[in-house]
This record gives C-alpha cells, sequence and structure tokens, in this order.
C-alpha cells in the first residue's frame, strides 16, 4: 500500500506544479497616508500578544497542577504541554504573519 | 532581503541554464538569474541529508552500534513511537513520511542557524509546499485506507441530518488546516530571524545570543509540531467509525 500511496502522491506534486505557475504582486504607498494601518498593526499585535500569554500561562498552570497530583503521568502531560503551547503560540504568530504582509 | 547568499551566487553564475530549463518545465519564463536562495538551501539541506543516511547506511552493526547508528535509532523510535500513539495500530506505516518530513524541516530550520546559510523555511513557499504535500497525503491515505465513499461520509458529521451543516464546516476547517501549517512553521522562523536581526542591530554584543537560542529551540519544537500535527491528521482520516 505504501507504494501505491508514493506514486499517487508523485503524481500529484507533479501536476500541481504544472497547474501553480504563478506569480504575484505588491504596491506600496507614502508613510502619511498609512498611518492607520501602521497604529492598528501595532495594536493587532498587542493584543494577539497578550491573549497569547494569558492563555499560555493557563495551561502551564493546568500542567504544573497536573504534574504535581499525578508525577507518574509526567511525561505525557509534558508533551500535551508543549503541543498545546505551540499551537498557542501560532494564534499570535498569525497576526503577525498578517502585519508583516500589509505592512510596507 | 533577497540578497543572494553565496550559494545561490555559485549556482547562478554556472547553472543558470539548467535552472531556467527546470523553470520552462513548469512553463514559467526564463530569468537572468533563476536560482532563488530558498531553492539551493533546500537542494543544500536535501544533499546533506542523503549524504548523512548514506554515511550511516556503510556503518550500520548489530553487534557493535556506533554514535551516528545510536543518535538515528533514538530519531527512529521517537518517530515511530509517536506515531503508535497518535495514529494507533497501522502507525509504523506512517514513520517514512512523517520521519522524512521531521528530518527535512528540522534540518532545513537548523541551518539558518549557520552565519552564510538561510533558512529555506523563511520563504513562505517551503513551508507551503510541506504542508501541501501533508495535506496530500492524509487525504490519499484516508482514501486508501477507507475507500472514497466513506472517506467523503467523514464530512458528513456523527449525525446524516446534520450534513448540511458540517460539510461546509469540515471542508473549511480542512483547508484551514493547509494554512495553519504554513503560516505556523513559517511565521516562527522569520520571526525568529527577524527578531535576531533586530536585537543585533540594537545591541551587538550579548543579547542577540539568547534570541538565537530562543530561535534554536524553537526550530526544534516546529518540527515537532509539524510532524505531530501531520500524524494527527492522518489518524483522524484513518480512524474508523465506532
Amino acid at each position: 500500500m505504501t507504494k501505491r500511496v508514493f506514486f499517487a502522491l508523485a503524481l500529484m506534486l507533479i501536476a500541481s506544479s504544472v497547474l501553480c505557475a504563478q506569480t504575484t504582486s505588491g504596491g506600496g504607498a507614502s508613510s502619511d497616508s498609512r498611518w492607520a494601518l501602521y497604529i492598528g498593526s501595532g495594536f493587532a499585535m498587542a493584543i494577539a500578544s497578550g491573549l497569547c500569554g494569558l492563555a499560555q500561562g493557563k495551561a502551564v498552570a493546568a500542567c504544573a497542577e497536573a504534574m504535581a497530583r499525578n508525577p507518574g503521568a509526567g511525561e505525557r502531560i509534558q508533551n500535551a504541554l508543549i503541543l498545546g503551547l505551540v499551537l498557542i503560540e501560532s494564534m499570535a504568530l498569525y497576526t503577525l504573519a498578517i502585519v508583516f504582509l500589509k505592512v510596507k | 532581503m533577497e540578497k543572494e547568499i553565496w550559494i545561490t551566487r555559485i549556482f547562478n553564475d554556472y547553472l543558470s541554464g539548467p535552472g531556467n530549463a527546470l523553470l520552462g518545465l513548469v512553463g514559467m519564463h526564463g530569468q537572468a538569474r533563476p536560482w532563488a536562495n530558498y531553492i539551493t538551501m533546500e537542494l543544500l539541506v536535501a544533499a546533506i541529508i542523503v549524504v548523512l543516511f548514506a554515511v550511516l547506511r556503510s556503518r550500520l552493526s548489530v553487534e557493535a552500534p556506533g554514535k551516528l547508528q545510536h543518535c538515528c535509532e533514538l530519531v527512529y523510535g521517537f518517530v515511530r513511537t509517536t506515531a503508535g500513539d497518535q495514529i494507533g495500530h497501522d502507525g509504523p506505516k506512517h514513520v517514512a513520511f512523517c520521519g522524512t518530513l521531521f528530518v527535512f524541516i528540522l534540518f532545513m530550520n537548523l541551518i539558518g542557524t549557520i552565519p552564510c546559510f538561510e533558512s529555506p523555511t523563511m520563504t513562505a513557499s517551503v513551508p507551503a509546499g510541506c504542508a501541501v504535500a501533508t495535506f496530500l497525503y492524509y487525504n490519499l491515505v484516508g482514501v486508501l485506507a477507507l475507500g472514497p465513499l466513506k472517506y467523503a461520509a467523514h464530512f458528513a458529521g456523527p449525525m446524516w441530518w446534520l450534513a448540511p451543516l458540517m460539510i461546509p464546516i469540515e471542508i473549511v476547517s480542512h483547508l484551514a488546516r493547509l494554512l495553519s501549517l504554513t503560516i505556523r512553521l513559517w511565521a516562527n522562523m522569520f520571526a525568529g530571524e527577524k527578531v535576531t536581526s533586530v536585537f543585533m542591530s540594537l545591541v551587538s554584543l550579548v543579547v542577540p545570543v539568547a534570541f538565537m537560542g530562543l530561535h534554536l529551540f524553537v526550530s526544534l519544537l516546529q518540527a515537532y509540531v509539524f510532524m505531530i500535527l501531520t500524524m494527527v491528521y492522518v489518524g483522524g482520516a484513518v480512524a474508523h467509525e465506532h
């Protein structure tokens, strides 16, 4: 089954490379008319980071309490913690991605 | 931002003909300097991995394993255990794809910390490519394991009368997986590099080291998370109805 999977995958990847040959372009403006964009992106990033910090704090608190209650399950709880922290972190990073895409 | 690093300069100076031929294969126009930083770095990372595994292969031994074999056995055991935890009984079948993804993304992330190299994952196309590969893989695995009709029935949710609500939601969430895999990896690598360079321009001496260390840790973590999310999606795709 693995060989069929890889063969089909390779076919699809080759087909998609032919279909997806595109280019993108962007434009800019003088800094005066885009002041709202800069201020807005600053606020957006601040709010995203703040809420991300709160959520990660909750996750770490729950993990620490669970590990204190059940030291034997420490490894599994730590794995869940790492996965959870990374997913929460990525929420703040989406905001950063939009900021980088839209600002200059 | 598009400054060429030395590898790309070598490629562009001597191999621009083959580069334009490759571009022509996918229907794009030839350019003066066709090789981009991320393409050459990806090729370099792939070459490094192939050489590493070739060296490992020649030194495999059951009685007296060397250091390289021990390290690679650790990594393999780790990937296999995680696959067993996430995907269940069929886990080891998917170690090939998920392990390759893990090693490739890990090396791509880490090579950026060496001074004259650039992480290919800093360019959005590269994480997008990995995410598209993952998307195609887990859908293909689901269709091959369950059959196309039963796999499509997955999207309808637990009860048939919820289907008109569930199917658009499921389709959007599956497309969002593509987007989130891409952006998570790309934004982490890009932000790590940007933060390090910003602090290097502010305080050149000791402070950027902390951010480089953070970037190393995040590189490892992001490769691990990409792999584990792939396994979670594959596990969700092959899950049998109970």
